[in-house]
């Protein structure tokens, strides 16, 4: 289950504090699909941010499977994230000297836990449609075969949540159609929490809860 | 542990990667601490050998000053100070009770010429030159041969006119000694035919001598000495030694050598420390290029830094990675400069190296352990450069938000 209690923002600007998100309160239970939805500059990238452990909240707490994850101390937060938290975000985020295979495996390595990582990465490439391209390196695929990678990647860990920040903003709409439908597969197959960040309504039409940011505060 | 080795693999391999990813700047880098290990190599070997070679070169050209019993005669030669063989005697605690500021070493002598030595067959006269092991530094320079060993108390060394060869005994006044060393040429004949024992062997001969002579030569008296030579320190001048010295001893004679050797000397170990500094401003000023580019670097990797940071990296691991990928740099630079620094050495050597040694002046390169410890301790210089250098970039990537660093701010 997520949780955010409180959370705000503050931005430090030269013509002083912006306050980016404003006492956001907000549940998403265990392995349900929420889209968090707003115009852009409405908070919602710092929302998700704050909620993946990325950027520390001016004020509030978040919890994520009963984690404060900002009591947490920052090496701690950063294993917390490897071991719970699967992010894709709306560029494409590889490793470009690493091949497809070991940018999957990347979190886990990390971790310290490369036994049998590479074989984890291979299997979900494989579940991904990209069993072709284990030893591609990203300059050599396509963008949808990247963002494929990226959501392997994000899976690896086996994570309880998985974030989606605008993940198919730059795909064509065939492609958009497919990274959706792995996110939701991977939703409701492995009963991760999803939460993806989008103004396509389109898109978080097909999501269980909608949260709708506006100034940086959750529309009622 | 095989998984935390794993994550230094990877980092490692990432580390490297990221290096071939720029190869022109990479190449630059390299080259620029290559340059400097290059020149600090040739430099500390060529320096150390040079001081090696002062050393022996200047401790040949005898003493600064040289201190006497006031009616003594004295020998001065363009390089070495010799007193001549007399009566006069000055006490042995001279300069221990009022030593003068400005003398690094000073070490006694007591010389006996005497024609009952046995040595030869028709009263060959020879000096008898007594000196402290331990203090001189005037005598062993010129050894070219010896025993393995330290000398003890029954060996002697022979002047260069002297054909008695190494080991063989020689019987001075009774007592039979050992041929120990032998010195090279030194033009001044009181060492060319001179014996050289330990002052401790020549006052042991003293009954000897004095049932042989009927009397007891002032000099082997245990509290007195035919004179002191003596080394200045470095910085100190030869008139001021002289005139404190002169100044609480009326009864001494004081002097001086070649005073322009003495500047030479003195300047020559000024100038090596000021090279050691400028080597050290070097590799600092390398050191501060490699945190201006590791910067840049940091800046223009953040979000792959930040992915890094969100996937999982801890703080340590960003700081590793990015001060591994600078000390690989560095450390590359060191071998090829530590490389091209063996080549210039050779240059060196088939060029000033050959005519210094063509005009007779002794250059003597440092052994290779030593060599190979001057390659190694510029090998780790140039890692630590690297490893400093991008310390501070790395640290301050290492605290900032994944967030800010993915989105590329500041």
């Amino acid at each position: 289950m997520l949780i955010c209690e409180g959370l705000s923002k503050t931005y430090d600007t030269d013509r002083g504090p912006v306050a980016a998100i404003r006492g956001v309160d907000l549940t998403v239970n265990a392995g349900r699909y929420a889209a968090i939805i707003g115009r852009s500059g409405s908070g919602k990238s710092s929302l998700m941010a704050m909620i993946g452990g990325l950027s520390r909240p001016s004020a509030g707490c978040v919890k994520v499977a009963g984690t404060d994850l900002w009591s947490l101390g920052a090496d701690a937060r950063a294993r917390f994230r490897a071991r719970n938290i699967g992010y894709v975000f709306q560029f494409a985020s590889l490793l470009p000297t690493l091949r497809a295979l070991d940018n999957v495996a990347l979190p886990l390595l990390l971790d310290g836990r490369g036994q049998g990582a590479r074989e984890r990465a291979a299997a979900l490439l494989e579940e991904m449609g990209l069993g072709a391209h284990l030893d591609a390196f990203p300059s050599e695929m396509s963008a949808g075969e990247q963002r494929r990678v990226v959501i392997a990647r994000a899976l690896v860990g086996d994570p309880v949540l998985l974030l989606a920040d605008e993940p198919t903003s730059d795909l064509d709409e065939e492609t958009e159609r497919e990274i959706m439908g792995l996110l939701e597969r991977a939703n409701r197959a492995r009963g991760t929490t999803l939460v993806l960040v989008t103004h396509n309504l389109a898109l978080a039409a097909q999501a269980e809860q909608v949260i709708q940011v506006a100034d940086g505060a959750v529309a009622p | 542990m095989a998984d935390a080795s794993g994550a230094r693999l990877l980092l490692a391999r990432l580390a490297l990667q990221n290096l071939g990813r720029r190869r022109i700047r990479t190449g630059l880098l390299v080259a620029a601490v290559a340059l400097s290990s290059a020149i600090a190599f040739a430099g500390a070997v060529i320096m150390r050998s040079i001081e090696s070679s002062m050393s022996v070169g200047f401790s040949r050209l005898g003493a600064d000053l040289m201190v006497v019993p006031l009616d003594a005669l004295t020998h001065l030669t363009a390089a070495l100070l010799v007193v001549e063989p007399s009566d006069s005697t000055l006490p042995a605690d001279l300069l221990a009770t009022g030593k003068a500021p400005g003398i690094a070493r000073a070490a006694p002598q007591r010389v006996l010429r005497t024609d009952r030595s046995g040595i030869g067959t028709h009263g060959e006269s020879v000096d008898l030159i007594g000196f402290d092991p331990l203090d001189d530094f005037t005598v062993q320079p010129w050894i070219t041969e010896r025993l393995p060993g330290a000398m003890g108390p029954r060996d002697v060394i022979v002047g260069s006119a002297r054909t008695a060869r190494l080991g063989t005994e020689l019987v001075l006044f009774g007592t039979p000694f050992r041929v120990y060393g032998k010195l090279s040429a030194t033009g001044v004949g009181t060492h060319e035919r001179g014996i050289f024992l330990s002052s401790n062997s020549l006052l042991a001969l003293a009954p000897a001598i004095q049932t042989q002579t009927g009397t007891l030569p002032p000099m082997l008296r245990p509290d007195r000495v035919s004179g002191f030579l003596l080394q200045l320190a470095p910085g100190a001048r030869e008139l001021q030694v002289r005139f404190a010295l002169l100044s609480h001893h009326p009864q001494i004679k004081v002097v001086a050598g070649g005073s322009l050797l003495t500047g030479i000397r003195q300047g020559l170990s000024a100038l090596l420390s000021g090279a050691v500094v400028l080597v050290a401003l070097m590799f600092g000023s390398t050191a501060v290029m490699v945190g201006v580019l590791f910067s840049a670097i940091v800046s223009e990797r953040r979000a792959e830094l930040g992915l890094l940071k969100a996937i999982g990296a801890r703080r340590g691991q960003i700081i590793g990675l990015t001060v591994l990928e600078a000390m690989m740099a560095t450390a590359a630079g060191g071998v090829f400069g530590v490389v091209a620094g063996a080549l210039l050495l050779r240059l060196f050597e088939r060029s000033l190296v050959f005519h210094l040694t063509q005009m007779g002046v002794p250059f003597l390169w440092l052994d290779r352990l030593d060599m190979a410890l001057s390659a190694g301790l510029c090998l780790v210089a140039a890692a630590l450069v690297g490893m400093v250098g991008a310390f501070i970039p790395s640290l301050r990537a290492s605290r900032r938000e994944p967030y800010d660093l993915v989105r590329g701010d500041g």
